[in-house]
């Protein structure tokens, strides 16, 4: 009965029923034929499967993404990014990419990274005179950073299901989306010096230091709060004066970006202190984003609220039931043996680590073209898991692996669903976006090496910090 | 959410700065299952915030507040179906028709279609039969019963029955479906 399981879960799938009814529905499928169990375990599985404290991180990851994506604080980040990088050679092709890594993971999906900030950069872009492949092709390579550079909701998903720890995850992803980004900044400095781009800024020390100096702020801020920690002063106190004197100099200085970038900071460095857990991580990180935008700049309206609400309940519902649906089937591909044969069959031709990495780089680059990022970790984490433990792969490289080929396989030609959305979004042929993003999978393929040989780039900084 | 793309005035301004517009909110299309869902998940919201509060400003953290959130979101996620099918939102492969002849495509649409309305409504169901045998199960921390809960899911595959039932008509009426044309998606994203 195994064959009507994976069969009908394969043709569903592939004919576009809904990817968490292909799962839920072949279950049915087999429940029904097999006769073992009443069919309404599907529904008590289901809602058990997302019956869970730390599935609680997922919704408010999205809604602080949703907060921060609105015009205020967009206009601040994308003005730091041009004060530090816009007079470089080929400046907003830099802004693009620092802008995202900025913005990185903050918001539910790739997808829709691409169609929001996307349309703001490439019509920025646009106006000051890039052609539309070089755009297009930037804005589509720097989205994939959103997600390795933590917060990510893929990483949440992947945490869950490989049962490794968020935090231990998020601090892989940070070299990593450094690596990403440095390699990405050299291949636009490249397209710069061949086409003989000037900045798009004129160059003012005064704006540059501005930005030198919030970043050092940003960077500062949670050093200072430790060190004062470690010399004895209270936790609550050192907290309370820190954030006080925060926003003070914000009021006095007139930050940019600060603010908002310390979002992440505070984020990660909470839970990497284990001062909160992931979900209270998330449920902060919207407090401080509300604070921002309801009170601080005041540039959200009830009215933005209620819509940033409602698209993070459908980000959410759309996960979740793939959470949920996940949970029956992946549950049925371990009690009928499916992950064990899929682990005898991987290992009976390949025992070394470095051939199997390859392999699964492959495979993963060609689910992610035709799935949803988290989608597709739901289905294949289960079904890879036991080969990496018998290979002793560490999960948390594995988990940075996976989650930069999915992104890498969203915008790889010929049918990567960013390609699409973008194509959309410049008013571009298929073909043409094809040939805008191809030389950006250079660096990106470079960089998937890299991370895919040299697990030291992933592992360093968790272990550094003791995880 | 950022309108700028419609817009005449250029993002960056003479002195360098930028100055992207958000697109003019639109609530009206907005149904009965997306406000029932949004009270489940401001419920959830506000009952994980008391429990940071608790924890961190009065250092004892309210046990039951765990376990009604778990709840909440199942609620949340469960609506948040109905409303997610009403908009064809759920996560799909459509690489299919882009192969296909499109009447092809509108064949295989229709029985996807098909293959939805019959998910949903055996799940209702199914969700009726499990209320039935698991009648006495109370929560953990709350004197509650636990079919509260599987209630609320089951009005949710209910309503996502009926949406999809709408879906169907809908994409027979107008003669194609996301799945034939995801581009009418993403055009409501930007």
């Amino acid at each position: 009965m195994v064959p009507a399981l994976l069969g009908s879960f394969l043709a569903m799938m592939s004919t576009g029923v809904p990817v968490a009814i292909s799962m839920a529905g072949s279950a049915l499928v087999y429940i029904l034929l097999t006769g073992d169990l009443p069919p309404f375990v599907v529904v008590h599985r289901m809602i058990s499967g997302i019956d869970s404290f730390p599935l609680l991180a997922v919704p408010f990851f999205i809604m602080a993404g949703n907060l921060m994506n609105n015009a205020g604080i967009t206009n601040r980040i994308y003005n730091f990014a041009l004060s530090l990088v816009g007079w470089l050679r080929g400046g907003l092709g830099h802004v693009n990419i620092l802008g995202s890594v900025i913005f990185a993971g903050m918001s539910g999906t790739a997808i829709a990274d691409a169609a929001g900030l996307g349309t703001i950069e490439i019509k920025a872009m646009k106006d000051h005179g890039y052609d539309m492949e070089f755009s297009v092709g930037v804005t589509a390579a720097s989205a994939t950073l959103g997600p390795i550079i933590p917060p990510s909701l893929p990483f949440v998903i992947y945490a869950m299901m490989a049962n490794v720890s968020v935090g231990q995850l998020f601090l892989a992803g940070i070299l990593p989306g450094v690596v990403l980004a440095i390699l990405m900044m050299l291949t636009v400095a490249w397209f710069a010096h061949k086409h003989k781009w000037g900045g798009d800024i004129r160059f003012e020390w005064r704006r540059v230091s501005k930005a030198v100096i919030e970043l050092g702020v940003v960077i500062a801020f949670p050093l200072v709060m430790w060190g004062a920690i470690k010399l004895g002063l209270a936790f609550n106190l050192a907290l309370v004066l820190g954030f006080v004197l925060l926003f003070v100099a914000d009021w006095r200085f007139r930050f940019d970006a600060v603010m908002p970038i310390m979002t992440p900071v505070l984020l990660i460095g909470g839970m990497t202190t284990g001062v909160f857990t992931p979900t209270e991580g998330a449920i902060a990180a919207c407090v401080w984003a509300l604070i921002l935008g309801l009170v601080w700049y005041r540039t959200m309206t009830w009215r933005m609220l209620v819509k940033v609400a409602m698209d993070t309940i459908e980000t959410t519902s759309t996960v979740m039931f793939i959470v949920a649906a996940a949970s029956i089937f992946g549950w049925l591909l371990t009690a009928t043996r499916v992950t064990d044969m899929v682990a005898m069959w991987t290992l009976s031709f390949t025992h070394t680590p470095w051939v199997f990495l390859l392999l699964a780089n492959a495979l993963m680059l060609f689910v992610g073209c035709f799935l949803e990022p988290t989608a597709a970790i739901l289905i294949l984490v289960p079904v890879l898991m036991p080969v990496i433990q018998q290979l002793g792969i560490d999960p948390v490289h594995f988990g940075l692996i996976m989650v930069l080929n999915l992104m890498i396989g969203l915008l790889h030609p010929p049918m990567g669903m960013v390609l699409f959305v973008l194509a959309r979004v410049a008013n571009l042929s298929i073909e043409r976006t094809t040939m805008a993003i191809l030389p950006w999978l250079v660096p990106l393929l470079l960089s998937l090496a890299l991370i895919t040989y040299v697990p030291q780039i992933s592992l360093w900084l968790p272990h550094a910090l003791g995880y | 959410m950022n309108g700028a793309a419609e817009s005449a005035a250029p993002v960056i301004d003479e002195s360098g700065h930028f100055h992207a517009e958000d697109a003019p909110i639109e609530l009206s299309h907005y149904t009965i299952e997306d406000w029932i869902s949004f009270a489940f998940f401001w419920a959830l919201a506000l009952t994980v915030f008391y429990q940071f509060f608790t924890r961190y400003v009065i250092n004892d953290s309210a046990a039951w507040t765990e376990e009604i959130a778990r709840y909440l979101l199942i609620c949340t996620v469960f609506i948040g179906i109905a409303a997610t099918t009403r908009r064809s939102r759920h996560i799909q492969v459509d690489f299919l028709y882009r192969l296909v002849p499109q009447r092809a495509g509108r064949v295989i649409a229709t029985v996807v279609d098909g293959v939805r309305i019959a998910f949903f409504a055996y799940m209702s169901v199914l969700t009726w039969q499990m209320m039935g045998k698991m009648g006495n199960y109370r929560m953990t921390l709350i004197d509650l019963p636990m079919n509260a809960v599987y209630a609320v899911c089951g009005i949710g595959f209910v309503l996502a029955a009926i949406r999809s039932l709408q879906v169907m008509i809908e994409n027979a009426r107008r003669g194609y479906s996301v799945l034939e044309r995801p581009e009418i998606l993403i055009d409501e994203t930007l």
